[in-house]
C-alpha cells in the first residue's frame, strides 16, 4: 500500500515533466523572438504546423531525427513568414502573429484531414518513432527513490527541452550575438548606428526561436500517440507558453522552473483526483477542486505578474524595450 | 547595388483599391492550385462557397438567416475593436470581454425573464452585457493608464480566465448553478429562448432578425461618432500621439478609459445579440469573434463602413466553406481559415506597397 502511495507521487512527477515540456519549447522559443523585440502571437500555430509535418513526414521516413528537423523547418518557415511581413513589409506584429495563429491550425486539420482521407501513420506502426518516444533513464539518478523515475527518467525530447532551453540561456547571455540580439530587441536604432545588422538579426532569431517552437509542437504530437481529432494537439498549449515568457521573465532558465510550476497545475487537473484517492485525509479535497480553475491559474498568475511588474517598474525587468514596435530606419 | 525603401507621401484611392483587389485575387488563385493539386474544381468550389450553398437550395432564406448570425457578432465586434485600436490600444481581449457580456446577458435571461416581458429583458440584457464586458475591458485600460501595464499582453491573459470561468460555469451542477439545467443529470446550459428572443421581421419565409438593423444602425453611430465629435477627434489625435494629445491639453487618461470602456460595451452588446439570438450559452458563444474581429478590424484599417464590408465577406468565407465542405468532401472547412491567412498576408504585402516605395540606390551614394 505504501509503495502504491509513493508510485503515485512518482507517476505525477513524472507527468509533470512529460506532458509539460513542450510549454518550455514554446517559452524558450518565444524567448528568442521576443528578445529581438519582436511579439509573435503566432505560437500556437506554428507548434501546430511544426507538429502536423514532423510527425507525418517523421512517420513515413520512420525516423525521429527526420520528424525533429522538420518540425524545426517547418517552424522557422512560419517564423520567416512572420519575419518577412513584419520586419520586411513592416506588417503589425500584433495582427501578424494572431493571423499566424488562425492560419496555422487552418493549416494543421487541412493538412491533417486530407492525410486522414488517404491513410493516417498509426504512430505504433513506426518502430523508430515508437522506440525513439521511450524513456531514456539516466544512470545513478534514476535510482533515486521516489523522485529518480519521476524525474530522470523520460523520453529524448525532454532532454533535448531542457539541453535547448541551456544552451539559449548561455547565448543570450554570455556570448557577443546574444548580447548583440539583446541590443536590437531594447533600441534597434542604437544597435544599428553600432553596425549591428538588425535585419538580419531580427531574422535570424525569429526564424531560430519559431523552429525550437516546431519542435515541441511535434513532442506533443508524439505525446498524443499522434491520435488525429477534431481537437488540436496544442490545445492552447501556445498561448500558455506565451504567459509562461513573461513569467519567467524572458530568462530561460527561469522558463525551465516556470514550466514545472505551471505543468504542476496542469498535472493537478489531469491526475488530481488519483492523488485525493491515494491521500484521502490530507488531499481529500484535491477532488473538489474545478479543473478550470487549474486551467485558468497560468493565465491569472501571469496576469498578476504582468501588473506588479509594471507597478513596482523593478529594475532588471527581461521585457525588451522595443518589444512589438517595428524598426524602420529612415525615422530612426 | 542596393535597395532602400522610403515612405509615401500618398497614394491615389484608385491605386489604392487595385492593390487590394490584387492581393484577395492572388490569394484565391493561391487557393485555386490547392485545389487543384487535389483534384476539386477550384471554381466550382468558389462558386458554391460564396454563394453559401443557397444556389439550388430549397431553404435558402434559412441559409441567409443563418449567415446573418455569424455576421452580425462579427461586425459589431469589429467595429467595437477599431475603437481602440485607433487609440494605438491593443484591446486583445475581445473574446473575453464578448463571454463576460454573454455571461452577463444570460444572467438577466435566466433571472428576470420569468418575471419581466419579454422586450424589457432583452434590452436589460444588452445593458448588462454591455456595463459586465465594459468593465472588464476597463480594468485593463485603468491599469495601462496607472502603471503603464502592458494591455496587449494583459487583455490576452484575461481571454482565458474568462473562457474558463464558463467552461466552468458549464461544467459545475450545484444548486446555485442556474446555467445549468436542473432536470439534466449532465451539465447542459439551460435554454432561455421562450424567455427572451430578439423578435425578427418576416419578409415571406426570411425573417430579418432586428439585431441585423440594430447593428447597422450602432455602425453608423460609432462612424458619426468617430468621424463628427469632439471625442472621435480626440482618439485620432490620441492615436497619433499621445504627447501632442497631452501638450494640447486633452486628457489622454481619461480618452483611453473612455474609450476602451465604450469599445468593450459594444463587444458587450454583440455578446447580448449573440446571447439573445442562440437562446442558449454555449462554451464555444464567441465563435472566434474576438480573434476574427482584430482582423477584420485590421483589414477594414478601422474604418467604420469598410468594416461591413470586410466582415460580410469574411463570415461568407467562413460560413461558405463549411456549406461547401457538404458538397466537396475532400476539403475541409479548416480551408477558410487558410485562405484567411493567406489574404491577410497578401493584403499585408499590398498595405506596404501602399506606405512604402522601393527606390534603388545610387551609384556611389552610401551604401
Amino acid at each position: 500500500m505504501e509503495m502504491d502511495k509513493l508510485g503515485v507521487i512518482t507517476t505525477f512527477i513524472h507527468n509533470i515533466v512529460v506532458y509539460n515540456i513542450p510549454l518550455l519549447y514554446g517559452t524558450v522559443g518565444e524567448i528568442v523572438v521576443e528578445k529581438s523585440g519582436s511579439l509573435n502571437l503566432g505560437v500556437e500555430g506554428i507548434m501546430a504546423v511544426g507538429a502536423i509535418f514532423g510527425y507525418i513526414v517523421g512517420c513515413y521516413t520512420n525516423s525521429m531525427l527526420v520528424g525533429i528537423l522538420t518540425a524545426f523547418a517547418m517552424g522557422a518557415l512560419m517564423g520567416l513568414l512572420f519575419a518577412a511581413l513584419t520586419v520586411s513589409l513592416q506588417a503589425n506584429q500584433n495582427i501578424t502573429g494572431l493571423t499566424l495563429t488562425t492560419f496555422g491550425l487552418g493549416m494543421y486539420f487541412f493538412v491533417g484531414n486530407a492525410i486522414k482521407a488517404v491513410r493516417w501513420p498509426i504512430m505504433s506502426d513506426y518502430s523508430s518513432i515508437k522506440n525513439g518516444f521511450a524513456d531514456i533513464a539516466i544512470p545513478g539518478l534514476s535510482q533515486i527513490p521516489v523522485v529518480g523515475k519521476g524525474l530522470f527518467s523520460h523520453n529524448i525530447l525532454v532532454y533535448l527541452g531542457i539541453v535547448i532551453a541551456l544552451c539559449m540561456w548561455y547565448y543570450l547571455n554570455r556570448t557577443t550575438p546574444g548580447l548583440r540580439l539583446r541590443a536590437v530587441g531594447e533600441n534597434p536604432g542604437s544597435a544599428d548606428s553600432v553596425g549591428i545588422n538588425v535585419k538580419r538579426t531580427k531574422y535570424l532569431h525569429i526564424c531560430l526561436g519559431c523552429g525550437i517552437m516546431g519542435i515541441g509542437g511535434y513532442y506533443m504530437g508524439l505525446n498524443m500517440s499522434g491520435s488525429f481529432s477534431s481537437a488540436c494537439w496544442i490545445n492552447g498549449y501556445g498561448w500558455i507558453a506565451v504567459a509562461l515568457v513573461i513569467f519567467a521573465n524572458w530568462n530561460p532558465i527561469m522558463a525551465i522552473l516556470g514550466t514545472f510550476v505551471f505543468g504542476f497545475f496542469n498535472t493537478l487537473r489531469v491526475s488530481g483526483s488519483s492523488l485525493a484517492v491515494a491521500f484521502p485525509e490530507t488531499l481529500g479535497w484535491l477532488a473538489a477542486v474545478p479543473t478550470q480553475l487549474y486551467q485558468a491559474l497560468p493565465f491569472i498568475i501571469t496576469a498578476i505578474v504582468l501588473v506588479v511588474t509594471s507597478v513596482r517598474k523593478r529594475e532588471g525587468s527581461g521585457l525588451p524595450a522595443a518589444l512589438g514596435l517595428n524598426y524602420f530606419r529612415e525615422e530612426r | 547595388m542596393g535597395f532602400h525603401i522610403v515612405k509615401r507621401d500618398s497614394c491615389p484611392l484608385w491605386k489604392k483599391a487595385l492593390l487590394y483587389v490584387i492581393a484577395v485575387l492572388a490569394a484565391l488563385v493561391l487557393g485555386g492550385v490547392l485545389l487543384l493539386a487535389m483534384g476539386v474544381d477550384p471554381l466550382a468550389y468558389y462558386s458554391r462557397m460564396f454563394t453559401m450553398g443557397m444556389v439550388g437550395n430549397k431553404i435558402a432564406y434559412k441559409a441567409f438567416e443563418n449567415y446573418l448570425k455569424v455576421f452580425v457578432p462579427l461586425a459589431l465586434t469589429s467595429v467595437a475593436l477599431s475603437l481602440a485600436f485607433k487609440m494605438r490600444f491593443w484591446n486583445i481581449g475581445g473574446e473575453g470581454q464578448f463571454i463576460m457580456g454573454s455571461i452577463a446577458a444570460a444572467t438577466v435571461a435566466l433571472k428576470l425573464g420569468p418575471v419581466l416581458p419579454s422586450a424589457i429583458t432583452l434590452i436589460l440584457m444588452c445593458l448588462a452585457a454591455m456595463l459586465a464586458a465594459g468593465i472588464y475591458g476597463a480594468f485593463v485600460a485603468v491599469l495601462k493608464v496607472k502603471f503603464g501595464t502592458n494591455e496587449t499582453l494583459m487583455t490576452l491573459m484575461l481571454n482565458y480566465v474568462a473562457l474558463y470561468v464558463l467552461m466552468f460555469l458549464g461544467d459545475r451542477k450545484a444548486d446555485w448553478n442556474f446555467f445549468l439545467q436542473e432536470q439534466s443529470a449532465r451539465p447542459v446550459f439551460q435554454s432561455f429562448a421562450d424567455l427572451a428572443s430578439f423578435p425578427k421581421i418576416m419578409f415571406g419565409k426570411f425573417g430579418l432578425n432586428i439585431c441585423v438593423i440594430l447593428t447597422f444602425l450602432v455602425g453608423t453611430l460609432v462612424f458619426v461618432y468617430l468621424k463628427y465629435t469632439k471625442h472621435g477627434y480626440e482618439i485620432s489625435v490620441v492615436g497619433d500621439s499621445a504627447g501632442t494629445a497631452h501638450y494640447a491639453g486633452m486628457k489622454v487618461n481619461a480618452i483611453v478609459l473612455r474609450t476602451v470602456f465604450l469599445s468593450a460595451c459594444l463587444i458587450g452588446l454583440a455578446a447580448a445579440f449573440k446571447v439573445g439570438t442562440a437562446g442558449v450559452l454555449s462554451t464555444a458563444i464567441t465563435d472566434d469573434v474576438g480573434w476574427t474581429g482584430i482582423i477584420v478590424a485590421w483589414l477594414s484599417q478601422l474604418n467604420t463602413a469598410v468594416i461591413f464590408v470586410v466582415s460580410a465577406l469574411i463570415s461568407m468565407l467562413h460560413y461558405g466553406s463549411v456549406a461547401a465542405a457538404a458538397t466537396f468532401s475532400k476539403v475541409d472547412s479548416s480551408f477558410a481559415n487558410m485562405l484567411q491567412g493567406v489574404i491577410l498576408f497578401l493584403v499585408f504585402t499590398a498595405e506596404f506597397f501602399i506606405r512604402f516605395r522601393v527606390v534603388r540606390n545610387k551609384k556611389g551614394g552610401k551604401q
